[in-house]
This record gives structure tokens, C-alpha cells and sequence, in this order.
């Protein structure tokens, strides 16, 4: 054969072999996958993003990795190659797969598939099918799968924000929100035109609860979900001149459901106004005649210094002691308070000495202080974290509080003997419940105003406001915070901790805060 | 056929066969390792489950789970001193840290399934080697919670307990008294 022809054969043989790499079945569903689910782990709060595939010509339906179903489920996986059989162990349940075919074994017992177990490209792949229809009944979890936007949640979510509407009516536009379980919002603005409402351990499903088109007044609502709050962002038109929020009864009063509205009126233009308030039980903050407001002014405040004694708290990098510096900052907050602002100090312990926490509550309850704040330093494991967070409480309505609760108002029985039994139990409940109420209310309204100002004026991290079933704080008669200032296991921060010049604006911001709740807490009437 | 001709046809035919042999022989072999443990581990009646576990990101800013594969016999409270013991180890990732303090271990379980609530005995090492700091005992508390409801769906409420006996709180912060909610504690 001459060269030129040996040539030709090269070339021609060449591009045979690429036409048939080209139709080679090996690079058959290889990356692009047909649709991603979603899904959503409830008691971790993760997402992930999970791929998904149409293997079967002529049919719809969705398929899913094996290595995907045992990591979501949390199932162990056996593979046999032989026989082509995967088996899958999910909650102590046997599910067996014969690749190409439609049987699923479950335990003893066989179920039909519509489309057949395939194996593609290293990977067994199920149909989505096999979630909802043999999988979900069968699990311990709860398991909810959206085949409309392929979401797919894991776990008893237990949401207690649970549905969002909107009401038009001739003067304006109501949003309601279903709430399950006594949760607290705060209302504030930093952006014209949109309304933020953080929902203290709110917990939503943020895709259910995103609303792209609003109605009236409300031109959309998106809503999040981070570690231990919820939030809900209100986009309104600049039609909506007046706002007020509160909570309405709903459903079933003994499980605390109600519903949060916000309640938008239509007006002459200008956005909505700054706001930074913490939300009361039945606050109005129309502008309107017939409320009068009363300013009930601050006299005496608790100050409560954590630890000490034996029990030093947090011991930082280089050996400071949380208990020394809390004090530190307690007695210089106190001279300030005293000094510059006429006020009467109470301190929980004004030497290093440990105090039982019930004894300083009853300090702060006997000397009927208008405001307790405790002061505490932070610890991680890592020198990393840092910054400044302020925390009030989260009470948890065991069996145990309903029976004190009974108990500390059989007073009321005592002084009105004429009153039925079954009306007083009633009395008890939703007295005690507004008077915990009431002042937990309070208290997120003081901790944001105290966490604003720390972190204005300390040059650290603001971690925000967190509620928390903080033991300091329980059977407190009056709004109450508990501040971190920094954390003793960061180096940095532990270096400013004993400085005198931190420990000064510290007290400048808690002394500022004082100044701002004093304006911002009225007590309206009408 | 011509001389070319032929030397053609046998040079597609090698290159088809090559070609078969890569499409469907070779990707067979290469895949036998690869959708589960070696040809040696394929016992199918083993008792195992997986379970997760859950430590914190570095920065204190949130929750991360680990996978871990454990036996599955005995009833709960074996079951959850066998995922407790896991959860002491510690996680595999330097980026992660525990907030479960050195030393500090699980000594009792008591299940109460009339209230749904797991009693956790634990040594004093919990409390007296805690390193203090209310981000550090909460993500301690919750850190058992969400480990124990993760694995445990029947479980509604867990009570820590130091050496039997019910204390005010772990670290100086949060009140650990009282059965706490899985679900809702914070």
C-alpha cells in the first residue's frame, strides 16, 4: 500500500470510531441531570440540593441515586453485583432491588414500581416513586415530599408559623400569619418600605411561606429561616401610610394557636416610618387621639454580676476570670447609674461570693426593681468566635410551672371566696399568662434596645438577641436581660475584657440603652 | 474485495471491537467496588443503622451533622448508650468541634415511655470540666438534644441528671432541672 492510501484508511477508520463513541450508551445520562430536588432536614435546618433523572424513554419519572436515598435516610446499603441486587436498611426495614425490574422487596413482602430499578453509570438509581409510595408510610420520620417544586422534608419539622393571607378590605390590607405556641416578634424598619418582623424561635418553612405576589398594600413577603429565629421581610407600597401589629385569637386557646397581623392603612404617600419596638400583647401605634400615653419612669435597677465564689464562670486564655471582670463591669455600671443618673442600684453581689440563683432573684423581686440585667462573659472551644450578644428568657411551661402557677395564684381564690372553682382555674391560667407575658414582652423590647447599643459602641461582632431558658432569669418580677460582653476564649476580646477603656464604653452603651427603653416604654391607655 | 478494501474492514472491525469492549466490558469490571463496601463485607442480615451526630462549626454559628454506622441490637437504651458513646468520640473533621466536655460521659439510661422522656445519667465531668461560657453550655445542651431526637423520634423529652441527682444547670446558664423539649427547648 502507498503512504497517501495507508493514510486514507487511518482517516477513515478514524472517524468510524468517533461515530461510534458517539452512540456509545456509556456517556448515557453522564452529568446534566433532569430536575434537582430539594431537601430540607428539619431538625438541622439543612438543605441540600439533590440530582435527579429520567432514565426511561416514554416516561416521566424522576430517578434517584441509591447513594443519595441511604445518605438522606440514613439507611446502610448492601450491594450484591452478581445478582444485581441492592438492599437498603432504613428504620430496621429490609428493602430489596433487582436492577431492572420493578419489584421492591420490603421485608418479605413484594411491591410493584411503575418504571424498573436501572443502574447507570456506577450508580443504582430508584424512582422517586419508591419514596413516596413505599417509603414514606413505612418511616418513623415524617416524610413530605412536594412533587410540584420537588421539595422533600425530612423530620417532624414542627413548624409554629404555619401559614401566611391577605385580607383587603376598604381601608387597608391585613397580613395574617398562624401561629402555634407563645412566641414574641419585634417590628422594625431600616429600610423604607419594608417591614421586618423577627419572630423569636419561629420556626417556617421558608418556601412555603415566601410569597412573591402580595395583595392591597402588600407587594411581597420573603421569609427565612436562621438557627433559632424566623424572619419575615414585608415589601409594602408607598400607598400604605399607617401600620400596627398584634396578635389575634385562633383555633384552640389551650394550644396557644393565634394569629399575628399586621395591619397596613392606605393613606397619602410618605414610607413607613422608623420603628424599633419589641411587640406587646395589644400595642397600637396608629397615630391616634383617644390613646394617651404614660411614660412610667425607671428608678431602681438589679444588676446581677454572674458566678463567684467558687464557681469562676469562664476562664479566659490567659487566666482572667469571668466572675472578676463581671464584677468589674457591675460595680462601674452601678457608680454611673448612681452618680450620673440619680438612679437606685441594687446589686446581686457586690464581692466575690456565690449566690444561689434563687436568692438573686429574690433580690431583685424584694427590692421591686423596674429592670434586672446580669452580666456575664462568654467561652467557646475556639479562639474564634467572639462578640456581643444579649439574651432574655424563654420560659418552658412544664408540668411543673402550670402547678406552680396554680399555686401562686391561689391567692386570688383566698380574697374572693364567692368565685367558682372552675372559673378561678380559667383565672389562673390567663392571669399568670399575662403576667409572665407581660414582662417577657418587655424583656425582648429591652434586649434589642441593650444589644443595639453594645454593639454600636464596641468594636465586636454583634450576634444579636437570642431568647434562652436562662435559670437566672426565671420568677423574675420585672424585664430582664442576661448580656454576654465578649468572649474569654478569644484572645482579643479577653485583652479588652479587663481594660478599662471597654469596660467604659460597655457601661456607656448599657447606660444609653437605659436612657432609650425609659423613652420607648409606654404604657398606653385608652 | 480489493487489497485496501480489506485492510479497511478489518481495521473498522478492530476498532468496533475495541470499541465494544470499552463500552460494555470494561466499565462492568471497573464498577464492582463501586456501589457499596469489598466482595468480602456482603452479609445482608447484618444489624446495623446509620446515625447522625451532631457537633458545631467553629465559629459557634451553627449546627453540623456527622454520619456514623453503628449496631443496630437492643432496645432503646442500649441503642441510645451506643450512639452516646459514638457522640463522645468526637467528630472526624478539624472543623468541627465538641462541645461535650473531656472526660465527660454517660452513665445510665432511663427510658419513661408514658412521657416519652430519656433520663441521661451523666458523670460529673459534665459539669466540673465544662469550660464555662453560655454559647459553649448551650450548644452543649442542644447538641445532645438534637443527637438524641435525630436518632430517636420517639423521644419527646430528655432530663440531665449529674450522678443520679437532677442540678440547676450545667455551666451557670441554662436550667437543666426540668425535662427539656426537644423540639422546643432553646
Amino acid at each position: 500500500m502507498s503512504d497517501s492510501t495507508t493514510l486514507g484508511v487511518h482517516a477513515a477508520a478514524a472517524v468510524v470510531a468517533l461515530l461510534l463513541l458517539a452512540a456509545c450508551p456509556v456517556t448515557a445520562f453522564a452529568d446534566k441531570p433532569d430536575a434537582t430536588l430539594g431537601v430540607v432536614y428539619a431538625e438541622g435546618r439543612r438543605t441540600e440540593d439533590v440530582p435527579l433523572y429520567r432514565l426511561e424513554r416514554g416516561s416521566e419519572e424522576l430517578y434517584i441515586s441509591s447513594f443519595d436515598i441511604a445518605r438522606i435516610f440514613k439507611a446502610t446499603k448492601y450491594w450484591s453485583p452478581e445478582s444485581r441486587k441492592l438492599v437498603l436498611r432504613i428504620d430496621s426495614r429490609r428493602y430489596l432491588f433487582t436492577i431492572d425490574t420493578r419489584v421492591v422487596v420490603v421485608d418479605e413482602e413484594p411491591m410493584l414500581l411503575r418504571v424498573p430499578i436501572r443502574y447507570a453509570d456506577g450508580s443504582v438509581m430508584v424512582p422517586l416513586e419508591f419514596v413516596t409510595e413505599v417509603l414514606t408510610p413505612r418511616s418513623r420520620e415524617a416524610i413530605e415530599l412536594d412533587e410540584e417544586r420537588l421539595v422533600l422534608t425530612i423530620g417532624s419539622p414542627d413548624y409554629n408559623i404555619t401559614g401566611i393571607r391577605f385580607v383587603e378590605d376598604d381601608e387597608g390590607t391585613r397580613a395574617e400569619m398562624d401561629l402555634a405556641g407563645e412566641l414574641l416578634y419585634h417590628v422594625d424598619s431600616d429600610t423604607p418600605g419594608i417591614l421586618r418582623i423577627k419572630i423569636y424561635g419561629g420556626r417556617l418553612n421558608p418556601l412555603k411561606m415566601t410569597v412573591p405576589e402580595g395583595r392591597g398594600l402588600f407587594n411581597r413577603v420573603r421569609a427565612e429561616q436562621t438557627e433559632f429565629d424566623a424572619y419575615l421581610f414585608f415589601d409594602v407600597k408607598r400607598t400604605a401610610a399607617r401600620f400596627k401589629v398584634e396578635f389575634e385569637s385562633a383555633g384552640d386557646v389551650l394550644e396557644r394557636e393565634r394569629k399575628l397581623v399586621i395591619y397596613l392603612e392606605k393613606g397619602e404617600p410618605p414610607e413607613i416610618p422608623d420603628v424599633d419596638y419589641a411587640g406587646k400583647r395589644m400595642l397600637e401605634i396608629l397615630d391616634d387621639e383617644t390613646i394617651r400615653k404614660e411614660k412610667t419612669p425607671i428608678r431602681v435597677i438589679a444588676i446581677d454580676p454572674g458566678h463567684g465564689g467558687i464557681d469562676n464562670g469562664k476562664v479566659g486564655v490567659t487566666g482572667v476570670l469571668e466572675k472578676n471582670v463581671n464584677l468589674e463591669v457591675a460595680l462601674m455600671l452601678r457608680d454611673r447609674l448612681v452618680g450620673d443618673l440619680g438612679l437606685e442600684v441594687v446589686l446581686t453581689r457586690d464581692t466575690d461570693e456565690l449566690i444561689p440563683f434563687d436568692r438573686r432573684v429574690e433580690i431583685a423581686n424584694s427590692a421591686v426593681a423596674d429592670i434586672f440585667i446580669s452580666i456575664h462573659c462568654n467561652g467557646w472551644y475556639s479562639p474564634s468566635a467572639g462578640g456581643v450578644e444579649t439574651l432574655f428568657l424563654a420560659p418552658a411551661r412544664t408540668e411543673n410551672e402550670a402547678r406552680l402557677a396554680r399555686e401562686e395564684n391561689a391567692s386570688i381564690r383566698f380574697e374572693n371566696p364567692d368565685l367558682d372553682p372552675a372559673e378561678v382555674d380559667d383565672l389562673d391560667f390567663i392571669l399568670w399568662d399575662m403576667v409572665q407575658n407581660e414582662f417577657i414582652n418587655e424583656s425582648s423590647g429591652l434586649a434589642e434596645i441593650v444589644q443595639k447599643e453594645l454593639a454600636d459602641v464596641l468594636d465586636i461582632r454583634n450576634r444579636g438577641v437570642k431568647q434562652g431558658g436562662l435559670r437566672v432569669l426565671k420568677g423574675l418580677r420585672m424585664p430582664a436581660v442576661l448580656v454576654e460582653l465578649a468572649f474569654l476564649s478569644n484572645p482579643r476580646e479577653e485583652e479588652l475584657l479587663t481594660r478599662e477603656d471597654f469596660q467604659e464604653r460597655v457601661v456607656r452603651g448599657i447606660v444609653e440603652a437605659m436612657r432609650r427603653y425609659q423613652e420607648a416604654h409606654t404604657v398606653y391607655t385608652r | 474485495m480489493t487489497q485496501l478494501g480489506r485492510k479497511i474492514l478489518i481495521v473498522v472491525i478492530a476498532f468496533a471491537a475495541i470499541l465494544l469492549v470499552i463500552t460494555y466490558i470494561v466499565p462492568r469490571l471497573g464498577d464492582r467496588g463501586r456501589e457499596g463496601p469489598p466482595p468480602g463485607v456482603q452479609r445482608v442480615s447484618e444489624e446495623t443503622r446509620s446515625v447522625s451526630l451532631f457537633y458545631v462549626n467553629e465559629k459557634a454559628d451553627g449546627f453540623r451533622t456527622q454520619m456514623r454506622v453503628v449496631p443496630a441490637d437492643g432496645d432503646i437504651e442500649d441503642q441510645v448508650k451506643v450512639v452516646s458513646a459514638e457522640f463522645v468520640k468526637g467528630p472526624e473533621n478539624d472543623d468541627l468541634v465538641t462541645t461535650f466536655p473531656d472526660g465527660a460521659l454517660l452513665l445510665q439510661v432511663f427510658w419513661v415511655e408514658e412521657t416519652q422522656t430519656v433520663h441521661l445519667d451523666f458523670n460529673r465531668a459534665l459539669v466540673t470540666n465544662h469550660q464555662g461560657g453560655s454559647t459553649a453550655e448551650y450548644y452543649t445542651i442542644s447538641t445532645v438534644l438534637k443527637t438524641v431526637g435525630a436518632n430517636f423520634p420517639q423521644i419527646r423529652l430528655v432530663q440531665f441528671l449529674i450522678d443520679g441527682y437532677p442540678v440547676e444547670t450545667i455551666a451557670g446558664h441554662y436550667a437543666v432541672d426540668e425535662p427539656l423539649d426537644i423540639l422546643r427547648w432553646r
